[in-house]
């Protein structure tokens, strides 16, 4: 019965997925798919911070490295005016190569990243913050400096992510970028989810779990537990990385400043809202924390004690950050598994009235003990 | 089966800054036999553990398996040889269930990377299910069948420290190492820990190291026994010899004292 459930509830995600790029506006399109690549990074800094209790404050830099990667292998270099340099390579090409140079940087930091735990790693991981915002800011060649350069839209077998040249006209609907980009983010989301649930389910994620509850006995259990730990700081950068490529896409534009301290901790509230140590929290939370600032814009006038755009007050943005901060601290201190664990709970309880025979009670939620 | 070796502990000392907890300890574990380290607390018990398990390094002496040095090996590679271990202060990830805790010991028997996890390939596939199969064997020897998939922060505590016993057996271990199974375990389940532990060695013939502070389940399984008592080695032999040794009634009843109280 309960399968039958869970297979109706995925038929009608998938359909108002499908569904959903013909009736929303353009503007909704681009929140949502910053939410996708948001969704894609948090469930990397979840592998991470939340299944193996590694704090990391410098998941931004690998979206950048992930950006600027993309922008650096997809551009053509130009000769005059600013000297933008580029390796013109296609762009598919461009993408998987940039996720890979953000596993590369991983990597240089993994010694760092295996030996350390807890908040020192954080505190070692807020360097790569400052030094990236640093090497942005000044690679000009690779970056375009302060204000950043254009993004070469993705061109997938011939089908290329843009507005132009002729719009594609499906069911009344003109396809546009964001159309199109749509069903691509779509593909990495599920992509990326299904793999990160394979590892935190199988082999790797046992020995994950167990580094962050109990890294000594890991490490009895014949888990290498630095190299683990570097090797999760890897995947995480990776994904990092593709949510990077992602975020350049709908964007049109990378800018440096961009990929700040606040992404980083972001990112941190996204798995703590959302839940630690699960992709569906990791969802969950990236969805919560992108998602709301808009949702404030739009109905500002509707909600009480928020200023319409231009008017004085808490503006629409500042709420949305208010509102969010605030949520971190009701879930710490109310909801330990986070926005999906209650969703878990919630589950539970009604399955539980109409199913009364039902065995022990499976949700269990993360302690705060647990945690590091 | 593969030969199950000796275990060698040759003048092991460890010392912590000013504290010398464990001062040249040497025993020998005989191959298929249960040797019980015993003493009081504080006698360096758990740090002979740590040190044979790899978390502590010896300040000097020689821990032989075999052929192969332990003393400046990692925790990780010490298990490779297949020396197990249960920790007194249950070690288990609490809100994994029974058998993900117990497929943690099978880490060492089993391949399966991130790529090959997270892409479902057909060998991690394979491999989980040959290697769950055995888990559910060894759960039904413990007598854990009915709680494989309850998260194991929802247990008793007795039935935790069984499922210590079962994630170190799914190591298939050639050394056994339980430090105190029975601690803070009532009756009967101290007699179930004990029985366990006698069926382990008839069906593996594995060696087994027991720390232990229940002097009667002490004397009925152990062949041999080691006695500590402030880092010391005080006796070692077995266990009718020790527990007649006046050495070894005295680190227990402090009987020293006692004579000098009376005597003055």
């Amino acid at each position: 019965m309960s399968k039958i459930i869970t297979v109706l509830w995925w038929v009608l995600v998938a359909a108002g997925v499908v569904i959903a790029p013909f009736y929303l506006d353009g503007i909704w399109l681009q929140d949502g798919l910053f939410a996708m690549a948001a969704a894609i990074g948090a469930i990397g800094l979840n592998l991470l911070t939340g299944a193996t209790g590694q704090l990391s404050m410098g998941h931004a830099f690998f979206l950048a490295v992930g950006a600027f990667g993309y922008v650096y292998f997809a551009s053509v270099p130009e000769d005059g005016g600013h000297g933008l340099g580029g390796l013109g390579l296609p762009t598919p090409l461009a993408a998987v190569l940039a996720v890979l140079l953000s596993g590369v940087a991983g990597g240089v930091f993994s010694p760092i990243a295996g030996r350390l735990k807890g908040a020192y790693l954080g505190i070692a991981t807020l360097a790569l913050i400052f030094i990236g915002h640093f090497v942005m800011s000044n690679a000009t060649p690779v970056t375009g400096g302060h204000n950043g350069r254009p993004v070469p839209p993705m061109e997938l077998f011939g089908f290329a992510f843009t507005d132009t040249p002729e719009p594609l006209v499906i069911a009344g609907v003109p396809f546009g970028a964001l159309e199109r980009l749509w069903f691509l983010g779509v593909a990495l989301l599920v992509g990326a989810g299904l793999f990160a649930r394979g590892v935190l389910r199988g082999r790797p994620g046992r020995a994950m779990n167990t580094i962050r509850d109990h890294e000594i006995a890991a490490g009895v259990m014949g888990v290498p537990v630095t190299r683990y730990r570097a090797g999760v700081f890897v995947l995480s950068s990776m994904y990092g990385g593709l949510a990077g490529v992602l975020i350049a896409l709908v964007f049109r534009q990378t800018v440096p400043d961009y990929f700040g301290l606040i992404l980083a901790l972001s990112y941190l509230a996204m798995i703590i809202i959302g839940g630690l140590g699960s992709v569906a929290g990791a969802v969950v939370g990236a969805f919560f924390v992108s998602m709301l600032p808009s949702l404030f814009t739009r109905y500002s006038d509707a909600l009480p004690l928020v200023a319409p755009t231009g008017q004085e007050g808490v503006g629409a943005a500042e709420a949305a950050q208010i509102l969010y901060g605030l949520a971190v601290v009701v879930v710490v201190l109310f909801l330990p598994g986070g926005l999906f664990g209650l969703f878990t709970r919630l589950r539970l309880r009604l399955t539980r009235r109409t199913a009364p025979a039902s065995p022990a009670k499976h949700a269990l939620i993360p302690t705060p003990e647990t945690r590091n | 089966m593969t030969s199950i070796p000796r275990l060698e502990v040759r003048d092991v000392t460890v010392r912590f800054a000013g504290l010398t907890a464990l001062d040249a300890v040497s025993f020998t574990i005989e191959p298929g036999s249960v040797h019980a380290v015993i003493g009081p607390n504080g006698a360096g018990k758990s740090t002979c553990f740590n040190v044979l398990s790899g978390v502590y390094r010896a300040t000097s002496g020689s821990v032989r398996f075999g052929d192969a040095e332990l003393t400046t090996m990692p925790p990780h590679r010490i298990a490779g040889l297949g020396l197990a271990r249960t920790f007194q202060n249950i070690a288990l990830s609490p809100l994994l269930s029974v058998r993900d805790n117990m497929m943690l010991g099978r880490h060492r028997l089993t391949r399966a990377g991130f790529v090959a996890a997270g892409l479902r390939l057909p060998s991690a596939r394979r491999e989980a299910a040959r290697h769950n199969a055995r888990a559910e064997e060894i759960a039904a020897f413990v007598g854990l069948t009915e709680r494989l998939d309850v998260p194991v922060g929802l247990l008793p505590y007795g039935v935790q420290k069984r499922v210590e016993l079962a994630r170190a057996l799914c190591m298939e271990p050639r050394l056994l190492m339980l430090d105190e199974p029975v601690a803070g375990m009532n009756g009967g389940e101290r007699r179930d820990m004990a029985e366990l532990i006698m069926a382990v060695r008839e069906s593996l013939g594995i060696s087994i190291l027991l720390v232990e502070h229940d002097m009667g389940m002490v004397m009925r399984l152990a062949d041999a026994v080691t006695v500590l008592d402030f880092g010391r080695l005080i006796a070692d032999g077995p266990p009718q010899e020790v527990q007649n040794d006046p050495e070894v009634i005295r680190a227990y009843l402090g009987a020293t004292s006692e004579t000098e109280e009376a005597a003055s």
